[in-house]
């Protein structure tokens, strides 16, 4: 009881943060404004065009989602210690583990919301343009891209008790575009060097997240087959492991963290 | 009586500065206690581990028997910090609301201690508007009024009287005086040596880290002709 109200107090926090501070209200207002006359376009009536346009308002929320909880989450613990309300917060009878458990959901909560948001719209535009709606790729596309928020969220969250705020943002974009464009080449890579670089090509492809799992844009656009559900809930238990991993250290070096 | 502070062989160093060196202290239930000094005399950093947020290099520390870094031992905790900073983007009902939910109190009796303390510290003009819009003394106030939020025990404020109004200044000392015929045990570090002199059983006196006076201000002042400023220079001026 005591544990649940605290973590709906923090929950509630990050809410009023992220609500009251406009810019996220503002930003996704935008987006729906610039995303929805696009995906409704079908330019010279040609019907790959319009792939085209879905295929760039999927990137667009891609990004857009990516960009928000990252620096969302990157952004707790730094504010908290920069603007020192940390010390009333910390005075208070919840253990750290609770404080930032409740911070990174309030703020995951908010991310996932958006990114509802966005899906619920593509599905909205796309049934109304189309008779044929591919609804199970889409339920698995919504699965991952949940994980894959889960996961990198969790990431930044790490990196911000290790770098500052830019630090850290810049550390785990490269890391995750550089999983998205090279995840899957690396043991191949790895094969074509020799001893340490091998050796380290390693270490990152089995540390490191394997963010290129995530993204299955191509399938929903152009309507492949879905993946199977028995492959889909692995990669959604991995990011949550993965997440809980990094969550873990996180709470370990709060909890050492002087302030 | 019972300790509810007490502060064993304590020291702490930032690098090569000795914040705090060999402090020994302690505070019993009901008492008020002034904890006085130069800037820079280690009063800061002593109520920091009081609080649990670091430990000391050596020596123990407990408040209540307990360990400070125990979320539990906090819950009879109250805490002002000396800078006064919270959620810019809260009013002052939901920044209280959200303590009240930290410490664990129900929704309605937050709302009814909120409703109280917002009164007494004099916000209720105020309490719809965001907390960045107030004033440094609101801010203070607002800052009291967390503290004493969940009826704590043991109140801990670090300078609680530096930007307040005269008023305020006055309602501050009646309220403390109020909870100590409550029972309630209060540190309080302040430059204010009038309002130690007219609030406190006791004062401590830091210098460089190290504790120079630990004494009832009875004793101090016994002499009509000695005040604690006086007291407190020769303390601060003695090689
Ligand atoms: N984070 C820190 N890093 C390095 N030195 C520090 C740190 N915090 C405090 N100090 C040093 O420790 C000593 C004690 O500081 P502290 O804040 O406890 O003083 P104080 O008695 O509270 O002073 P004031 O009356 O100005 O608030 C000072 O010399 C200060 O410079
Ligand atoms: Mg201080």
């Amino acid at each position: 009881m005591h544990t649940l109200r605290q973590l709906s107090a923090l929950i509630r926090l990050s809410l009023y943060d992220l609500y009251r501070r406009k810019d996220l209200v503002i930003v996704t207002i935008l987006a729906v404004v610039v995303l929805v006359p696009m995906s409704f376009a079908t330019p010279f009536g040609i019907k790959g065009a319009s792939r085209y346009l879905n295929e760039i308002s999927l990137l667009l929320v891609w990004l857009f989602v990516l960009v928000i909880a990252m620096t969302r989450t990157a952004r707790i613990i730094p504010t908290e210690i920069d603007s020192r309300t940390i010390y009333p917060l910390l005075a208070k009878p919840a253990s750290r583990t609770v404080i930032l458990l409740g911070r990174y959901a309030g703020v995951l909560i908010a991310s996932l919301s958006v990114l509802l948001l966005f899906y619920g719209l593509y599905a909205l535009i796309n049934t109304m343009k189309s008779a044929f709606f591919p609804w199970e790729v889409f339920i698995q596309a919504l699965l991952l891209h949940i994980s894959f928020v889960i996961l990198v969220t969790a990431l930044a969250l790490l990196g911000s008790l290790f770098f500052n705020s830019d630090a850290n943002l810049s550390v785990s974009g490269i890391l995750i575009a550089g999983m998205i464009l090279y995840g899957q080449q690396l043991p191949v890579l790895a094969a074509e060097h020799s001893l340490p670089i091998r050796a380290i090509l390693h270490i990152l492809y089995w540390l490191a997240p394997h963010c290129e799992l995530f993204d299955m844009r191509t399938r929903l656009i152009h309507h492949w087959p879905a993946i199977p559900w028995l492959a889909c809930f692995c990669i959604f238990l991995y990011a949550l492991a993965y997440a809980a991993f990094c969550f873990g250290i996180a709470t370990w070096l709060f909890n050492r963290k002087k302030v | 009586m019972s300790s509810v502070i007490t502060i064993d062989h304590v020291s702490k160093s930032y690098g090569t500065c000795n914040a705090v060196s060999d402090l020994t202290l302690s505070l019993h239930a009901g008492e008020i206690l002034g904890f006085l000094g130069a800037n820079g005399a280690g009063k800061t950093t002593t109520i920091k581990m009081l609080l649990g947020f670091f430990s000391p290099d050596s020596g123990q520390i407990s408040l209540f028997g307990h360990n400070p870094s125990d979320a539990s031992t906090r819950q009879r905790v109250g805490f002002m910090p000396e800078t006064a900073y919270y959620y810019p983007y809260l009013n002052i009902r939901e920044l209280l609301s959200f303590y009240g939910g930290l410490c664990g109190m129900s929704s309605s009796l937050i709302r009814q201690r909120s409703e109280d303390l917002i009164a007494r510290t004099g916000l209720d003009h105020a309490k719809k508007r965001l907390l960045k819009t107030y004033s440094k003394g609101m801010l203070q106030r607002a800052g009291i009024a967390q503290a004493l939020l969940h009826d704590p025990d043991l109140l801990i404020l670090d300078e609680p009287f530096t930007g307040l109004d005269p008023l305020a200044r006055i309602q501050l000392r009646d309220l403390i005086l109020e909870l100590k015929t409550k029972g309630k045990t209060i540190l309080f570090s302040s430059h204010e040596l009038s309002e130690a002199e007219l609030m406190c059983d006791r004062v401590a006196i830091m210098k460089n880290g190290k504790l120079v006076l630990a004494k009832p201000v009875k004793e101090v002042v016994c002499d009509g002709n000695t005040n604690l400023e006086r007291i407190f220079l020769n303390v601060l001026q003695a090689p």
